[in-house]
């Protein structure tokens, strides 16, 4: 095993053939029209009917194109960034139709009328714990039992791969980052890194102190485009201008000066609580030392600041990688690979990397796949 | 006869509502204690400390509480400027906490004087005794519930004696805090708890200004 690690070439390999990336792309082909046309939120509308097959075609075609070129990061990041920008459409846009309005009355939050988020989920775990009840206000019934389900069978599978594949906010301060050629703001202070877990202990504590989900009351930079509290007094218009600043500090000024994603690096609590699961996932990005020339391209690359000279020099990344495949990609001797748990580094990383982008693809059509499906439903819902 | 009564009530009282007050002091006392170094006897000397000072806030409330008599301490205005009063002041001891921290340590520091007030262990005492102080004197609904049945009671004595039976009930929660110092200690959990214990110290301030303004809370 350890010979065949050392013939991996150093340059990218070629393309693959035609025909073979579309026989490797094939499972997601049938996949993706299976999981848009009858999943539960689905229609038979002519609406609904053509903004999924957009959607299955547009899924299927950068899958392939991960196929064809070895390339993980630049196709994901355009299907992560079609769900981001299409996410506050299609969510806005369901909300004014249901409502009238994106701010919820407490009288709805009661009656359990709240869509569920993930966010959530790690600060409903100490009250549940005392007291078997859960915080956020809505019906167990109506979502969270079935959201939390399907998360955790994804987590321990992907474990912070969640992140990268499934989360339907970090699209917007992905596409942010993306638009500047340079970095503005290069010297990063490291020990930001620990704040997404100050945050987390804090928030989960306040939760159980408040009896509510005090980072979706208090601190949620995305209520801004999402659902928000309706302020009916000026703790409440308080609320509302927290959310607005993280929004535009956090998404939107910060990425476009460091090029990362700042909100997900320095802040998320729900990515903190992810992190954990990396270390049950099964899969995992390696650095190979032998083939390592320490260059810290890919430390640049990072868009989550997951890698640090001292963890290139051990060949891991940080416990906050998001597997998204930045640093796979630029590295320009292919020391960087995709690695399953319990095999040797560098054995068969392309195996490694097919077994978990069709996991990863899997849970991006079901949640993303989705999204951008409601989200051109509503664009087409407009001019149609 | 009645005073042991009265003392078994506050001791079930107490411990029946262990859970309310940990989920009340818990964002004090979790970072705080993260902040401290590792091992077991630094964190018994800790929560000793918090614990006393947080009788001392218990006693100092029942001799107001029974003073008053006429629960005049309990009415929702004075309450509510007592509480935001009693938050300003934990949030400063919390960014004092916070921020009041040794800068200049080496990145492989693991040492806890990262985040420890000052040097001395007397200073370290001291913010843990003004936590505990701060966090006794919080009306969390179950301290109001005791404030208002030792009101009721015939002596001053016998309020105090009702409120230190009710701390004991309470205090038998906090003692798997102490475990929290088996955790190992380096720069990460350190600046964490610290970056914690500022957050906590900001959500407590904005909480205590909104009260002395006469604000509610929530913004609902």
């Amino acid at each position: 095993m350890a010979t065949e690690a050392r013939i991996l070439p150093l340059a990218r390999p070629a393309p693959r053939g035609i025909l073979r990336s579309l026989l490797l792309t094939l499972p997601i082909l049938i996949w993706s029209p299976l999981m848009l046309l009858f999943s539960p939120g689905s229609s038979t509308k002519p609406v609904w009917l053509i903004s999924s097959a957009i959607t299955a075609l547009f899924m299927t075609a950068l899958f392939f194109m991960m196929m064809r070129t070895h390339s993980t990061y630049r196709w994901r990041r355009i299907f992560f960034v079609s769900m981001g920008i299409l996410f506050p459409i299609g969510f806005i846009h369901n909300l004014y139709v249901m409502r009238g309005s994106m701010g919820i009355p407490i009288e709805e939050m009661i009656a359990g009328r709240t869509p569920f988020c993930f966010m959530p989920i790690p600060l409903l775990i100490l009250p549940a714990a005392f007291t078997r009840t859960l915080v956020f206000p809505g019906s167990i019934a109506g979502g969270i039992a079935a959201m939390v389900g399907i998360w955790l069978a994804l987590t321990l599978v992907m474990g912070k791969g969640w992140c990268s594949y499934a989360c339907f906010f970090g699209g917007i301060e992905e596409g942010v980052a993306a638009i500047p050629t340079r970095a503005r703001m290069r010297k990063l202070d490291p020990r930001w890194r620990y704040l997404p877990w100050a945050v987390l202990l804090a928030m989960v504590l306040l939760s159980l102190a408040l009896f509510e989900p005090a980072y979706c009351m208090w601190l949620c930079p995305f209520k801004a485009v999402s659902e928000y509290v309706a302020a009916r007094n000026t703790i409440g218009l308080v609320q509302n201008v927290i959310f607005v600043l993280l929004f535009a500090g956090l998404v939107i000024v910060l990425p476009f000066l460091t090029k990362k994603r700042t909100q997900c690096a320095w802040f998320c609590p729900f990515g903190a609580f992810q992190s954990i699961f990396n270390k049950i996932s099964i899969f995992e990005v390696k650095i190979d030392l032998s083939r390592c020339k320490p260059c810290l391209l890919c430390q640049n690359a990072c868009p989550n600041l997951s890698l640090s000279k001292e963890s290139v020099a051990r060949g891991e990344t940080l416990m906050s990688c998001m597997k998204c495949g930045a640093c796979v990609d630029v590295c320009p001797r292919q020391a960087i690979v995709w690695h399953i748990k319990g095999t040797q580094i560098a054995w068969k990383p392309e195996r490694a990397r097919l077994m978990f982008l069709y996991a990863a693809w899997a849970m991006a059509i079901m949640f993303g796949g989705t999204i951008i499906a409601q989200g051109l439903a509503a664009i087409l819902h407009v001019f149609v | 006869m009645a005073v042991f009564a009265s003392c078994g009530e506050a001791l079930v009282l107490g411990m029946a509502s262990g859970p309310a007050c940990i989920a009340a002091c818990g964002p004090v006392l979790v970072p705080s204690l993260l902040a401290e170094r590792a091992g077991w006897r630094p964190h018994v000397r800790y929560l000793s400390a918090f614990l006393a000072a947080r009788l001392l806030g218990y006693m100092l409330f029942a001799v107001v509480a029974w003073e008053l008599g006429t629960l005049a301490s309990m009415l929702p205005a004075p309450r509510l400027l007592m509480m935001g009063a009693v938050y300003v002041l934990l949030a400063c001891v919390l960014l004092w906490y916070a921020v009041s921290t040794r800068r200049s340590c080496a990145p492989s520091c693991t040492d806890s004087k990262l985040v420890q007030i000052g040097e001395s262990r007397r200073r370290g005492l001291a913010g843990a005794a003004a936590l505990g102080l701060l966090t006794g004197l919080n009306l969390c609904p179950p301290f109001v519930v005791a404030g208002i049945r030792a009101a009721q009671l015939g002596s001053m004595a016998a309020a105090l004696l009702f409120f230190a039976a009710f701390f004991l009930g309470t205090s038998l929660w906090f003692v798997p805090f102490i475990s929290l110092g088996c955790i190992a200690r380096n720069q990460a959990v350190l600046t964490v708890a610290r970056m914690a214990i500022a957050l906590i110290a900001l959500y407590y301030l904005s909480m205590g200004i909104a009260m002395l303004l006469g604000k509610k809370s929530y913004g609902y």
